[in-house]
């Protein structure tokens, strides 16, 4: 007897395989732990690397940085006529900062977009460069928080006339002052690869400059970095970004969380950093929009610079010396950005994760709900029913119409904006089972599960490739969806009903969504997490809105409605099979 | 300031001195002398009596040979181009068929063009026959002796070379220098007629060319191959008839471009190394690489011609090369005073007192208006003496407006002259010494007749669009030919192509792509063999714009077709637009980069290695656990006794043995 038999033999006296079928719902719920538990162990020593300039060519702050002394006064001098522009129309500010930049040789041209507000740019053409190639300096002129961008807009002024001295350079200097970071900013980089007659080349990367109010002093820098659908700029540019800051004497902090509680460097700091950055990653695009967003695509690798506080030993043109000893940096580039990661979390300024390490956690969840599937198929008295039989017909036919009908209901909700009734809608359908007196046939309930969990986890899994954030959160607040039972007819108390009906109320995708902001995102308060899924996909071309609606929501539904009463089966199909 | 005052009145001394006593026997040049001192406009005691004849070393030269230089100065003053005289005689005194120019020309916003002219002729010879049959002797003198057996082996009729690079800011600064037909797009561009038999023979002559080029030049020119090589039929045509010596042959035009090739110092030394002065003396001393390659535009070009006589006996060669370079005039002298433009001091900024100002806020003014510099300043150097080979003195001309006064220093005196040309003729230093009070006053350049921009469009990998916009912003309807050629990996759609309109479309029955473009060659592209060659015809009525844009697929490339080094995408060569009415001009769009999608590289390798691992460790496994059994020792020790090759072998020894026991008994 080989080996191989032997094992088979252990495994049958040991009856392992009626035990690990039996026990699958344990097991999906224990891969649930695993996946929750490997991304809390990540801020431990040891899990996490300590970042690094992988692309040698980019030497951040090796040069010395020139924006100081008197560009100092010429950044104040430009700064007060901004304040003086700020109250007037976007044509008038556009026309006369268009005449300022032209004194200094940058080709200047306005783009108008009626919807999103115009956007004034300019070409500066590099000396020595052959034209093809550009870096993006924006500044526009409202920021996330809906203050007036004065310093972050004459800053970029003042940059580019600093920068139209020197010779260095090999790629082309744009400099784009939009209307606001969102819609405008993203309408412009749309058009400016599509519709544009002035360009300047291909876009390498974009630095986003975002310093509110005339204040000289500031405390701190905040680096935003998170692409749309889960793009994330090359680590390498947010390498540069954190190192130059520090470098020139400033503090970074990253999502929103204090330097204080950065500069702590406990598991309990890092914690907090990544987890805040996985909701921001996965809310991203629908919360504050800081600019760097809407140049999410193209390969153009994005960052916004913001100054935080109003006061601080760090002056107005300590913030500039960033963007400058950026360009430096991004203009010795030979290649395009594509020696670091492109995926990435990080724990700290100068601590990350890479893909390997963080990938699996989303991996065994989504395998949680294949288990689940499984579980839901062979798991009960059912498990013989050919695979042609009515049932799994039905429920595969029910899949095609769901699918289809949230597909209408995602389009739907674009044009009409009515979070409450969908919301009313879902709760009135997780609550159907206790109100309905209608029953379905057992082995169908089964089927639909099986089938809803299943579509569930292939859509995290070719999701957690694409955008970890969004699978990852997905997965986890649908997590409740696996525990709703389906019990013959005799035990069916109301007890199990209502809890049925009240895992289902947690994981309906909009009341899971509406509940995780509310909880976890000021930025997106009430149901305004709503209105932004629609403009977001309008503006920016996230696709967050349509993942749920097409990807989590069939499997809800299908899943409530396995929950409707049951009724076993008459198995003739397992009768004929019998005889 | 004041030393140069002081010059110039010891040399206004100077020369009233000579001319009491030189004036009756000089028959030389004359020389307006309006000599007026920097920045000492009104004194009156400066300004010396017309017509004084002047012969100090400025007019090393004479005799008859002269003459023939006043009419080519004319010529320059009208035209306001580097223009020349189209004979060039040759006397008895020894001097050669060489000419040089240089043309310093202010632009707006305080840019300077200055464009050098060297023309030389080659000895004349006999087409078809070599030197040995008529009685002559191969004799080079000024013409390069690279270029004629060159040319006589690949029988090129003429040759075109263009080493540009920079961005030409045609909306200020007008026209390009010799209506765009000197300077190519940025990189290497190379278009030459050849004599051949046929299409096969002139690209193998063409080849040769091009690969002697690239030796002589130093530039990747021998990368040109039939994937990169286009034969134009509406653009870049000859003018006039071009000599065929053997009539059986046709001629073929030939072009290819290297886009976004570096130009650099390697193209330079043997540029200036062809002119007989080699660098040494003359106006090309000035070219230096280091001021040359640190300019705004630049373009190094050389134009090779047959010229025959009427009956077609003797021939020779014209060669023609120019650099033009644009240098921003405040740019260059603020790196000569401080190498790094660091900010200035808190004393020197330039302040909008309109505007708040105080110790802590500056509107900064624009660039000064008010500026006098030297040539030597720009370049680093002065013009070291004449060209001293030909009848041709080395010829200096300032095109500028009446705001402008130009000098021309000559050791350490200072000369001007009515039309702002100077004909170095002596062995001294030279240098020109500009002043303006007003810059931003220059002479214009007619404008562009059409503004064309090209660029990339699309977001994928996959596919991508081109987008080329055209703008006519005058008043008269402009006519143009078109001409693009793509690499194949491009795989262009030519049924996608669409017109969008623009400005002022909707006038006159509307703007459609039948109606602006006509006569269409479109050659498509052969993989990794011909690229796409698209010439059209196209109209642009005036004061309007639109876009013609079509969508191309991006292939895959195989993994040997990456460029090996850096790699930031792949260099698409500008397209040539070549406009015929309402004046001849020739302009060229922005290069453009093309991203195809990249392999990383060394994942092939990280793949071979798992799999081979992975594959090893799981057939090992498997088949260990299919294949092997556990078994007792005695087990084995029997299993082994009746198995086995010595057991096989004792069997048969015993069946032979057997066998012949039974054969014996």
């Amino acid at each position: 007897m080989s080996l191989i038999g032997k094992l088979h033999r252990r495994v049958i006296d040991l009856g392992l395989v009626p035990k690990i079928v039996a026990a699958l719902p344990l097991l999906s719920m224990l891969f649930a732990v695993v996946s929750v538990g490997w991304l809390a162990l990540l801020p431990l020593e040891g899990r996490y690397r300590r970042t690094y300039i992988s692309e040698n060519a980019l030497l951040p702050s090796q040069a010395y940085s020139y924006f100081r002394e008197t560009e100092w006064n010429t950044l104040r001098g430009y700064r007060t006529q901004i304040e003086r522009l700020a109250n007037s129309t976007s044509r008038e500010r556009n026309e006369e900062v268009a005449g300022w930049l032209r004194e200094f040789g940058v080709k200047t041209a306005i783009y108008q977009d009626e919807k999103h507000g115009d956007t004034l740019y300019g070409v500066l053409h590099a000396q020595r460069g052959d034209g093809t190639e550009a870096v993006i300096l924006a500044a526009p002129w409202t920021n996330a928080d809906g203050m007036v961008n004065l310093s972050g807009v004459s800053i970029g002024i003042a940059l580019t006339r600093f920068f139209s001295r020197w010779p260095v350079w090999s790629k082309n200097i744009i400099v784009v002052l939009s209307e606001n970071p969102k819609g405008s900013m993203r309408s412009w980089v749309e058009a400016y690869h599509t519709s544009l007659d002035l360009t300047g080349g291909s876009i390498e990367a974009a630095v986003v400059l975002d310093y509110p109010g005339v204040n000289d002093y500031f405390d701190h820098v905040e680096i935003h970095y998170d692409g749309l659908n889960g793009e994330e700029p090359n680590l390498d540019l947010v390498n540069i970004a954190i190192s130059i800051t520090e470098h020139e004497g400033m503090k970074v902090s990253l999502h929103g969380v204090s330097c204080d509680k950065i500069s702590d460097n406990d598991f309990w700091s890092r914690l907090l950093i990544m987890l805040t950055g996985i909701k921001n990653a996965a809310l991203s695009g629908l919360r504050k929009v800081n600019g760097n967003e809407a140049f999410s695509g193209w390969r153009i690798q994005a960052v916004t610079l913001k100054a935080h506080g109003t006061e601080g030993r760090h002056d107005v043109t300590t913030f500039g010396r960033i963007p400058e000893a950026m360009f430096r940096s991004i203009n010795n580039l030979l290649e395009k950005f594509h020696q670091s990661f492109f995926f990435y979390i990080l724990l700290a300024p100068r601590y990350f994760v890479s893909i390997s390490s963080y990938l699996p956690c989303a991996v065994t969840l989504s395998i949680s709900f294949a288990l689940a599937s499984l579980d839901a198929m062979i798991n009960n008295n059912y498990k013989k029913l050919p695979l042609s039989s009515t049932y799994n017909l039905l429920s595969l036919s029910m899949w095609c119409i769901s699918l289809l009908g949230c597909f209408g209901i995602a389009q739907l909700f674009l044009r009409f904006d009515a979070p409450t009734i969908l919301i009313s809608f879902s709760a009135l359908i997780s609550f159907l089972p206790l109100l309905l007196k209608k029953k379905i046939a057992e082995p169908l309930a089964y089927r639909l599960k099986s089938v809803a969990f299943l579509f569930f986890s292939l859509v995290l899994t070719s999701l957690l490739m694409v955008n970890f954030f969004l699978a990852f959160a997905m997965g986890l607040t649908a997590f409740p969806m696996t525990l709703v039972r389906t019990s013959s007819l005799n035990n069916y108390s109301l007890r199990i009903k209502l809890k049925n009906s009240i895992l289902l109320l947690l994981s309906n995708p909009f009341i899971a969504s509406y509940i995780f902001c509310q909880c976890f995102e000021p930025d997106l308060p009430g149901f305004t997490v709503f209105t932004e899924f629609a403009t977001a996909w309008k503006e920016l071309g996230c696709w967050t809105w349509f993942v749920i609606c097409i990807g989590w929501l069939p499997s809800w539904l299908m899943v409530a409605l396995s929950t409707l009463n049951t009724q076993p089966a008459q198995l003739d199909d397992r009768k004929k099979k019998f005889q | 300031m004041k030393g140069i005052g002081i010059a110039l009145f010891l040399s206004w001394l100077l020369s009233l001195a000579i001319c009491d006593t030189e004036v009756a026997e000089s028959s030389a040049l004359e020389i307006d002398q309006d000599i007026v001192l920097p920045n000492d406009d009104d004194a009156p005691s400066s300004t010396v009596v017309d017509s004084c004849v002047l012969d100090v070393p400025y007019d090393a030269y004479s005799g008859s040979t002269v003459v023939d230089d006043q009419s080519s100065v004319k010529n320059v003053d009208e035209n306001t181009n580097v223009e020349i005289s189209p004979s060039i005689d040759v006397k008895e005194e020894i001097s050669y068929p060489y000419e040089e120019k240089l043309m310093i020309k202010p632009l707006p916003n305080n840019y300077l063009l200055t464009s050098f002219s060297f023309r030389m002729d080659s000895e004349e010879f006999m087409p078809g026959k070599s030197a040995l049959d008529y009685d002559g002797y191969g004799h080079y003198t000024v013409f390069p002796m690279a270029f004629k057996p060159m040319m006589d082996r690949t029988a090129t009729r003429q040759l075109h070379l263009r080493f540009t690079r920079g961005f030409w800011d045609s909306e200020s600064w007008g026209r390009l220098p010799h209506d765009g037909f000197k300077s190519g797009g940025s990189g290497v561009e190379l278009w030459a007629i050849i004599e051949a038999e046929s299409d096969d023979q002139a690209y193998k002559q063409w080849k040769i060319l091009a690969n002697s080029l690239s030796g002589l030049f130093c530039a990747s020119i021998n990368f040109i191959d039939t994937s990169k090589t286009t034969y134009p039929v509406k653009s870049f045509q000859p003018d006039g008839q071009l000599p065929l010596f053997d009539d059986t042959k046709k001629l073929f035009l030939v072009r290819a471009a290297l886009a976004n090739e570096p130009v650099c110092t390697e193209n330079l030394t043997p540029f200036v190394k062809l002119f007989p002065t080699k660098g040494r003396s003359g106006i090309s001393t000035l070219l230096d690489g280091h001021k040359v390659f640190d300019s705004s535009w630049h373009s190094l070009s050389i134009d090779i011609t047959t010229e025959c006589s009427a009956s077609g006996e003797t021939c020779k060669y014209q060669m023609e090369a120019l650099v033009d370079v644009v240098m921003n005039v405040p740019n260059v002298l603020a790196r000569n005073e401080r190498p790094i433009p660091k900010p200035v001091a808190g004393d020197k900024l330039r302040c909008d007192l309109s505007k708040p100002f105080d110790a802590f806020q500056c509107f900064p003014l624009p660039e000064e208006t008010k500026v006098s510099y030297s040539l030597s300043k720009i370049y680093g150097k002065q013009i070291l003496g004449s060209n001293e080979i030909s009848n041709h003195p080395s010829h200096v001309c300032v095109d500028a407006t009446d705001d402008w006064t130009a000098y021309i220093k000559i050791d350490d005196t200072y000369f001007s002259t009515d039309d702002n040309c100077f004909e170095l003729k002596s062995s001294l230093n030279h240098d020109v010494y500009l002043e303006s009070e007003n810059t931003s006053s220059v002479i214009r350049y007619e404008s562009a007749p059409l503004y064309v921009s090209r660029s990339l469009t699309g977001y994928g990998q996959d596919r991508g669009g081109l987008r080329t916009v055209f703008k006519n912003p005058h008043s008269n309807p402009v006519k143009a030919v078109y001409f693009e050629s793509l690499p194949w990996f491009m795989r262009v759609y030519l049924s996608t192509l669409k017109l969008e309109p623009g400005e002022n479309c909707d006038g006159d029955g509307g703007i459609s792509l039948e109606r602006v473009m006509n006569s269409t060659y479109y050659l498509p592209a052969v993989d990794r063999a011909r690229p796409t060659h698209l010439e059209y015809v196209i109209t642009v009525p005036a004061n309007t714009s639109f876009a013609i844009s079509y969508q191309f697929d991006k292939s895959l490339l195989q993994y040997a077709e990456y460029p090996p080094d850096a790699n930031h995408g792949f260099e698409i060569e500008s397209a040539v637009i070549t406009i015929i009415e309402p004046s001849e001009y020739q302009m060229r769009t922005a290069t453009l980069l093309l991203l195809l999608s990249t392999p990383d590289f060394s994942m092939p390798y990280n793949v071979i290695i798992l799999t081979s691992t992975v594959i090893g460790l799981i057939f090992g496994t498997l088949f260990n656990l299919i294949m092997k059994r556990v078994v007792s020792m005695q087990l084995a020790d029997r299993v082994q006794a009746t198995s086995g090759i010595k057991y096989k072998i004792k069997m048969l020894k015993q069946k032979l043995l057997s066998k012949v026991k039974r054969l014996t008994g």
